[in-house]
């Protein structure tokens, strides 16, 4: 009986061989190239021609007249061009954003928050706005553009601000009553607001409560931490004072100031629980107070407003431009016209307790003066935070590193890890996963 | 009567083995070789040999999502191998009602997972029905917390997936019941045989066959653990991600836009391996039992 060769023959290695290669032209490996994102668009390019305009959840009663409006104003204004307006969902932007990118269809012009114009442009695929809008520091503000531009791709900027938002402080005016907390008085830092928790916590017996969130990043921020070293390579927050207000929190979680279910898979949020009524403090944009008439009429009159805790956060809202658009003059017009001064306040008007990222209008002294409602104030401690608000998310934190940071928090507050420990081990695993 | 082209069986299945090649044998592939590069979600990336294999060995959670899931294998699968059969053999006879209780037993297997976790976890809360019980009858003094300890977590998603498939299986087992024959339980009776061993002499080897299957069935689907931990653990996997699986690490790397595609792949392929490695060892097992 003949042997049966162990191991491969010639054809099977050929076939093998042969499939790998097929599978490895498949899979994308191999460098990208962003000669795209640094060409220079002809400012005197006649303006004609059709591109997608793609927005991000602003497709209901409130907005889609403004982008109607805006985008017939434009056409009227540049005849031959049409501008397709679409609008993605508010769930799940990010993986839309990257099966675009990967397929090819990324819009000509795209509205994108500066986590995901980094992704994006890593690779290649916006524009570089500082070459091609050479007004970009003059007509915006600085923090919005700052947002757009990223230390691991150099001094360009990717993104156009369009609108800015921060977070104030809302308190439940009955519940602070009830519990013998002054709501004339409210608290004002992190150390302020364990001090009224405690009190609620006794005077109520353990049924109200003031705190409702576990610490994130901007907490750390605010505890006077920097998250990154000056060089921008490595994380370390793993500091005296991080781990300091991580104690804090983790006492606070002990005695029962905080719902214990913030760290399980019930926690809805401390804002579904402001609306619930079951916390008296919650953060929410200076609309906050506004969307709650709609969604929640008998909590609205109890809403006090007071400006952000310690340093606010700021959220900008760009507009980018697709460097593989096949018409890139009128993209870029778009894009400009969008984020122009008069259609950036146009725009804000219909959503308060927003800035326009427009330099001319940011400071326009009009924001500070409130009519005299809850509304009204929300609206100014909102533009006063603003002057000073800090985007606190570095655009090389992934949330991968989030979930890291969550998991190591949570470990410190039951108590399986020391603060200093948690963080120790959030900062080695950030670092990493940055090197990934 | 006109014989077939030799074509004509390729032709046939072709359908079949283009569905085949395309949905699973090709992607299986794309992992392995994607497992030898950093491809990110958007980013193409470049080849970096096993490095993807030694960073896994690094990845502090990695031993904790071996042990999770192999924990949720080796419980869930004699459970449910061998619960659904005695449930079978209960809802077999025909007795009133006993329609209505296999449509009982057989519900949450229609039920949505992600549904049914959900009760589970509104049940197991700190402020949950079972906690809110067991104190009122005076069985705990302390909240017992299903949702934040290790192994409370752990319990709790293994019984959520027992009880889940009990119906299925128990389906599979009133089917191969029908095919033992009622003599061989008449001749053991006969013979003195108590109902302990005509279940172990008669009844079991009669549904090997079908215990082979539902053991396989039951371990690829144990290794593949994902709903039941995410719902009732959350996307951290539990407090301090603790309660996670390898299914989750696998999701957890290579979600985002900035998702570790390379990374993924590489937990993929470590997935299969461990998988094949019990499949093989109940194969032998069955082999050994015919």
């Amino acid at each position: 009986m003949p042997r049966v060769r162990a191991g491969f023959t010639p054809a099977a290695v050929a076939a093998i061989a042969a499939i790998t290669t097929v599978a490895l032209s498949g899979c994308g490996v191999g460098g990208t190239s962003s000669d795209a994102a640094k060409q220079s668009v002809a400012a005197d390019a006649p303006l004609k021609g059709t591109i997608t305009f793609q927005t991000w959840s602003l497709k209901n009663d409130k907005f889609t007249p403004y982008f109607t409006g805006l985008v017939q104003d434009f056409e009227t204004r540049h005849p031959g061009t049409t501008i397709n307006w679409i609008d993605q969902p508010g769930d799940g932007y990010t993986d839309k954003v990257t099966s675009q990118v990967t397929s090819g269809s990324l819009p000509d012009v795209v509205n994108l928050p500066p986590d995901i114009a980094h992704s994006v442009a890593k690779v290649g695929g916006l524009l570089d706005l500082t070459k091609n809008v050479p007004t970009l520091a003059q007509d915006y503000v600085h923090s919005g553009v700052a947002a757009y531009g990223y230390a691991d791709l150099g001094a360009d900027s990717y993104g156009l601000p369009w609108y800015l938002g921060t977070d104030i402080s809302l308190w439940n005016k009955a519940m602070l009553q009830r519990d013998g907390l002054d709501p004339a008085h409210l608290p004002k830092t992190f150390d302020d607001l364990l001090a009224q928790a405690k009190v609620m916590h006794d005077r109520s017996g353990g049924k109200d409560y003031l705190m409702s969130r576990p610490p994130g990043l901007s907490d750390i921020v605010n505890s006077g931490t920097a998250l990154m070293t000056s060089d921008g390579k490595k994380f370390a927050f793993n500091t005296p004072g991080a781990a300091a207000m991580l104690d804090k929190y983790t006492a606070a979680y002990a005695a029962g100031y905080l719902p214990s279910d913030v760290l399980t898979s019930t926690y809805e949020g401390n804002s579904a629980l402001f609306n619930k009524q079951e916390v008296a403090w919650t953060t929410g944009g200076g609309n906050y107070i506004q969307s709650t008439q709609q969604t929640n009429p008998s909590l609205t009159p109890l809403i006090v407003p007071s400006p952000a805790l310690d340093t606010a956060p700021l959220y900008v809202q760009g507009v980018s431009v697709a460097a593989k658009s096949k018409n890139l003059p009128l993209a870029l017009a778009f894009a400009e016209f969008v984020t122009d001064d008069t259609n950036q306040v146009n725009f804000v008007k219909l959503a308060p307790g927003y800035l326009p990222g427009s330099a001319a209008s940011a400071n326009n002294p009009a924001y500070s003066k409130s009519d005299g409602t809850a509304q009204g104030d929300a609206s100014v401690f909102a533009y006063q935070d603003m002057q000073k608000a800090v985007n606190f998310t570095p655009p090389v934190w992934t949330d991968a590193m989030n979930t890291v940071l969550n998991q190591q928090i949570a470990l410190a507050m039951t108590g399986k890890e020391s603060a200093k420990q948690a963080l120790d081990n959030a900062v080695n695993r950030a670092d990493q996963l940055l090197d990934q | 009567m006109k014989a077939h082209r030799w074509y004509t069986p390729w032709l046939l299945t072709a359908p079949a083995l283009i569905w085949l090649a395309v949905f699973s044998l090709w992607p299986a592939l794309n992992t392995g070789v994607l497992s030898f590069t950093n491809v990110h979600t958007l980013s193409g990336g470049q080849f970096i040999g096993v490095r993807n294999y030694v960073l896994m060995w690094q990845d502090p959670q990695l031993r904790d999502a071996i042990l999770n899931t192999v924990i949720f294998m080796v419980v869930c699968v004699p459970l449910l191998t061998f619960l659904p059969l005695l449930l079978a053999l209960l809802v077999q006879r025909t007795l009133p009602f006993m329609g209505f209780f296999r449509t009982v037993f057989y519900f949450p297997v229609i039920a949505s997972a992600v549904v049914v976790a959900l009760i589970w976890q509104w049940l197991l809360d700190d402020r949950g029905l079972v906690n809110g019980l067991g104190r009122q009858a005076g069985l705990i003094h302390h909240t017992l917390p299903f949702l934040t300890d290790r192994w409370l977590l752990l319990s709790s998603a293994i019984a959520l997936t027992v009880w889940k498939g009990l119906g299925y299986y128990m389906v599979l087992y009133l089917s191969a019941l029908g095919n033992v024959r009622r003599e061989l339980h008449e001749a053991a009776a006969v013979d003195g045989a108590g109902t302990v061993r005509r279940f172990c002499s008669v009844t079991v080897p009669g549904v090997r066959g079908t215990m082979a299957l539902v053991s396989v069935l039951i371990a690829v689907n144990a290794m593949r653990v994902f709903t039941e931990l995410y719902v009732l653990g959350g996307r951290t996997g539990g407090v301090g991600g603790q309660d996670v699986s390898l299914v989750m690490l696998i999701q957890q790397a290579a979600s985002g836009s900035d998702g570790r595609i390379g990374y993924a792949s590489a937990l993929s392929v470590l997935l299969f391996v461990l998988t094949v490695g019990p499949l093989l060892l109940l194969a032998r097992w069955n082999r050994r039992t015919d």
